[in-house]
C-alpha cells in the first residue's frame, strides 16, 4: 500500500513557504503527477490578493528533482506572461529572474518565486484595468494612484460582468500601538474592497460601486467591522471625496474603541473587592474575566464575557459548578444569563454590588440545579 | 516569416497513439518535438456571378486555408528538453534533434503532464513564444500558390483527468500560437485512420522513406574480363555494383541487386513473383530490424532504471 509521503526537497520548500510567507498563503489541495501515485508533487496555492483569492498550481516532477516547479495560472489570466522577454540561453538581455538558476536544495526560493509573480501579477492586473475603456474608470484611476498598497483586480467572464475592484489600505495609524501591551504579532489592516461594474455606455449618472469593509481577523477583539455602517456614497461622488469622510469616521470609532477597554478594565477591577482576584481574564482587551467564590460549602466559578459594546449593551454571565461533573467529565454549567439587574448607568462599584446581591441569591437556584443534573445522572 | 491561421490540425492515427503510449507509460512528465508539413488547400468558390465580383475570390486568396500535418515527433521522457527553467531554448540542441528529420519540418512542440489543468502553464507559454519567433526554424508551406513562410507555433497538450476515472483517461487539446495578438488559438484536431472514408486525407501524407534510385540495368562483369583496357572500368563497375548492393541491404535482406533487372523490360516476364520476393525479403528486413530496436530498447530502459535510482537518491526519496 502506498502511502502518500512528499518528496524531501519539495516538503522543504512548501514548509518553508507556509511559515515565512508575509501573507497567509494555504495549499488546498496536493495531488501525485507520477505513475504511482505514492509521491505528491503538485498542489494548488490559495494566495490573497485584492481581498479575495487566486488560486495558481504549483507543478513539481519528484522524479526530476533538480528541476525548477512550473505554474499554471488561473483560466482567465491565459495573457499573463511574466517571463515573457526570456531571450536565448546566454542572452545577456534577459533579465535574470527567480527561475533561471534554480536551486532545488535552497528552501527560501519557492516562496521568493511566489513573491515575485505576485509582483509581476500585480503590474498585469494594473494594466489590465488601465487599458478599460470607461472614462469615469480612467478617473477614479488617477485620483487614487498615489496612494501606496493599492491592489486592483479586473474580473471579466463569460457569465460574469466586467467589473473592476480595488482594494484599499485605510488609516495609516498604526492600531497596534494604540493598545497597551498590544499582543499582535502582525500589523492590523483595515481595507475598503470597492467593486465598479464597467460601463461602457455614458451614463448620466454613474452607478455607486459595492463597498466592503475588510479587516485582518483579529482586529474584532476590539472593534467590530461588521459593526461599523458605512456612510452612503452620495450621487456623483467618486473615491477621492469618499475616502477622507469614511476614514475620520472609522478613525474616531476605533478612538473610541480603544478607551473602552479602560471602562471595561475598571469594571472588572470593581468586581475584585467583591469575588477576590479574577483566576482568568483578559488584561489586553478586557473582553472576560473569572472569579472563584463560594456559598458555604459549594464552590463555583463565576465568568464574565463582556462586549464590546458594554457598558450600553449587559455583559455575559455564567456559572460553573467546581464539585459538579457530567458523565463526559466536564463541569456543569449554568446556562448564559441574562435576566439580572442591570444599568449602564451605575457606576461600577455599584454595578459589582448589585452582581454580588444578585448571585447571593442566584447561586442557590444554581446548586439545585447542579444537584439535579448529578440525579438524572444516576 | 508570415503570421497566418491553421484553419485545423490533422495528426494520424497511429501517431497520436503513440504519442498517448508514450505519454502513459512514462513514469512523469514528457514533451517533445512534432514534426509535418502545412499544405494549403484550394478554397473552390463557384461563383454564378460575374467575373467583376471575384471580390470574394481574391480575399480568400488573402486569408488562404492551411491544414496543419502532425506525421512523427520527438519524444524524450523527461521534460525541459530542449528548453530550461525559465522557458529559454536551447538552440543546440534543438537543431541536433531537428538534424535528423530533414524532410519534415518542425511544426512545433508537445507537452504531457498528468493531473493538471488543460491549459497552458507559464513556461510553456514562454516556450511556445520563443520557439514561434524563431526565423531559422520556419518552413514553406507546401502546395501554395504564394509563398508563405510558417514558424512552428503549433503546441499540442496532453493531460489526464484530475480524478481517475474509467471513461476517459487521457485529454488533450492542440494550439496554434498566433505571434500578432501572442494568444493560444485552440484548433481541431483531426485523427486521419486508414480506411475508406479517409483515403481522401491522405493526399497530404507522402513516404518518409522512399525506395532509392538504382540501375535497373547492369552488365554481368565477366564479359568484361577479356578486354584489358576496360580493368579499371570493370573495377568501377564493382564498385558501384557492391555501392547499390549494400543501399539495397538497407531495404531488403539477401536480395541480388541482379535480380532488378529482371523487374523491367524483357525480362519481366515473371514480374510478379520477383516482386513479391523482394517484398517478402523487405518484410524479413523490417523484421531484423524490429529484433533490433527490442535489444536497444531492453538496455536504454536498464538505463534509464538505473538513472532514476540516481535521482530518486538526488531527491532523498529513498
Amino acid at each position: 500500500m502506498a502511502i502518500d509521503t512528499v518528496p524531501p526537497l519539495i516538503a522543504a520548500q512548501l514548509n518553508y513557504l507556509l511559515s515565512h510567507s508575509p501573507l497567509p498563503i494555504k495549499v488546498e489541495q496536493m495531488w501525485s503527477g507520477s505513475k504511482n501515485h505514492g509521491l505528491l508533487d503538485r498542489f494548488t496555492l490559495v494566495i490573497p490578493f485584492c481581498l479575495d483569492y487566486i488560486r495558481w498550481d504549483v507543478i513539481y516532477n519528484a522524479l526530476y528533482p533538480l528541476a525548477a516547479p512550473d505554474i499554471i495560472f488561473g483560466p482567465e489570466d491565459e495573457s499573463f506572461r511574466p517571463y515573457y522577454a526570456a531571450g536565448e540561453e546566454g542572452d545577456l538581455k534577459s533579465p535574470k529572474n527567480s527561475m533561471s538558476d534554480w536551486n532545488c536544495k535552497d528552501p527560501t526560493r519557492l516562496l521568493s518565486l511566489i513573491l515575485e509573480l505576485r509582483e509581476l501579477y500585480m503590474t498585469y492586473q494594473r494594466k489590465r484595468v488601465g487599458e478599460v475603456e470607461d472614462e469615469r474608470l480612467k478617473f477614479e484611476l488617477s485620483t487614487i494612484v498615489s496612494r501606496e498598497g493599492i491592489e486592483m483586480y479586473m474580473s471579466s467572464g463569460i457569465e460574469k460582468t466586467e467589473e473592476v475592484k480595488f482594494a484599499l489600505p485605510l488609516l495609516g495609524v498604526d492600531i497596534n500601538k494604540m493598545v497597551t501591551g498590544c499582543p499582535w504579532r502582525q500589523k492590523q489592516k483595515i481595507f475598503l474592497q470597492v467593486i465598479f461594474p464597467v460601463g461602457r455606455k455614458y451614463m448620466s449618472t454613474p452607478s455607486a460601486p459595492r463597498l466592503k469593509l475588510v479587516a485582518s481577523p483579529e482586529l474584532k477583539a476590539l472593534f467590530s467591522i461588521e459593526d461599523f455602517r458605512l456612510p452612503s456614497w452620495l450621487d456623483g461622488m467618486c473615491m477621492a471625496e469618499y475616502l477622507p469622510i469614511l476614514e475620520g469616521l472609522l478613525q474616531s470609532q476605533i478612538v473610541d474603541a480603544v478607551s473602552s477597554i479602560d471602562v471595561r478594565r475598571k469594571f472588572i477591577v470593581a468586581l475584585a473587592p467583591l469575588f477576590g482576584r479574577p483566576v482568568e481574564a483578559d488584561p489586553v482587551f478586557c473582553r472576560k474575566a473569572a472569579f472563584l467564590t463560594s456559598s458555604g460549602v459549594f464552590t463555583f466559578l463565576v465568568h464574565f464575557s463582556l462586549p464590546l459594546q458594554f457598558p450600553k449593551q449587559q455583559p455575559g454571565l455564567m456559572l460553573q459548578s467546581s464539585q459538579h461533573f457530567n458523565p463526559s467529565g466536564a463541569p456543569v454549567k449554568s446556562p448564559v444569563i441574562t435576566e439580572f439587574p442591570w444599568s449602564p448607568r451605575w457606576e461600577s462599584s455599584e454595578m459589582a454590588e448589585r452582581f454580588f446581591d444578585y448571585l447571593v441569591e442566584e447561586c442557590l437556584n444554581f446548586k439545585k440545579y447542579c444537584n439535579e443534573s448529578l440525579l438524572q445522572q444516576r | 516569416m508570415d503570421d497566418l491561421p491553421l484553419q485545423k490540425i490533422q495528426i494520424s492515427g497511429p501517431t497520436l497513439a503513440s504519442l498517448l503510449q508514450r505519454f502513459s507509460s512514462s513514469p512523469g512528465d514528457v514533451d517533445g518535438l512534432l514534426f509535418g508539413r502545412v499544405t494549403h488547400i484550394a478554397a473552390t468558390t463557384f461563383a454564378d456571378d460575374d467575373p467583376t465580383t471575384t471580390v470574394a475570390a481574391s480575399s480568400s486568396f488573402d486569408s488562404p486555408t492551411l491544414i496543419a500535418t502532425i506525421t512523427s515527433f520527438i519524444c524524450s521522457n523527461s521534460n525541459s528538453t530542449f528548453y530550461d527553467s525559465a522557458g529559454r531554448l536551447n538552440l543546440l540542441s534543438l537543431r541536433r534533434i531537428c538534424s535528423d528529420n530533414q524532410t519534415l519540418s518542425l511544426l512545433g512542440w508537445f507537452s504531457g503532464r498528468r493531473k493538471t489543468p488543460l491549459r497552458p502553464s507559464m513556461r510553456e507559454s514562454a516556450v511556445t513564444s520563443s520557439l514561434s519567433s524563431k526565423i531559422q526554424f520556419a518552413f514553406q508551406v507546401e502546395n501554395s500558390p504564394k509563398s508563405y513562410t510558417l514558424s512552428p507555433c503549433v503546441f499540442l497538450l496532453l493531460t489526464t483527468p484530475f480524478h481517475d476515472q474509467l471513461i476517459h483517461t487521457h485529454e488533450y487539446r492542440a494550439y496554434q500560437f498566433r505571434l500578432s495578438t501572442e494568444f493560444f488559438e485552440p484548433k481541431t484536431l483531426d485523427v486521419v485512420n486508414i480506411g475508406p472514408a479517409f483515403r481522401g486525407h491522405y493526399g497530404a501524407f507522402c513516404p518518409n522513406s522512399q525506395f532509392p534510385m538504382l540501375p535497373c540495368e547492369l552488365r554481368v562483369s565477366s564479359s568484361m574480363a577479356e578486354d584489358g583496357n576496360c580493368e579499371s572500368e570493370s573495377l568501377k563497375s564493382m564498385k558501384r555494383v557492391s555501392e547499390d548492393q549494400r543501399v539495397l541491404d538497407m531495404y531488403a535482406e539477401d536480395f541480388d541487386v541482379g535480380r532488378l533487372n529482371r523487374l523491367i523490360g524483357s525480362d519481366a516476364a515473371n514480374y510478379t513473383g520477383e516482386l513479391e520476393d523482394m517484398y517478402k525479403k523487405m518484410l524479413a528486413k523490417l523484421e531484423g530490424l524490429a529484433r533490433l530496436v527490442e535489444k536497444s530498447s531492453a538496455r536504454v530502459l536498464e538505463q534509464e532504471n538505473h538513472n532514476m535510482k540516481l535521482r530518486c537518491r538526488v531527491a532523498g526519496l529513498e
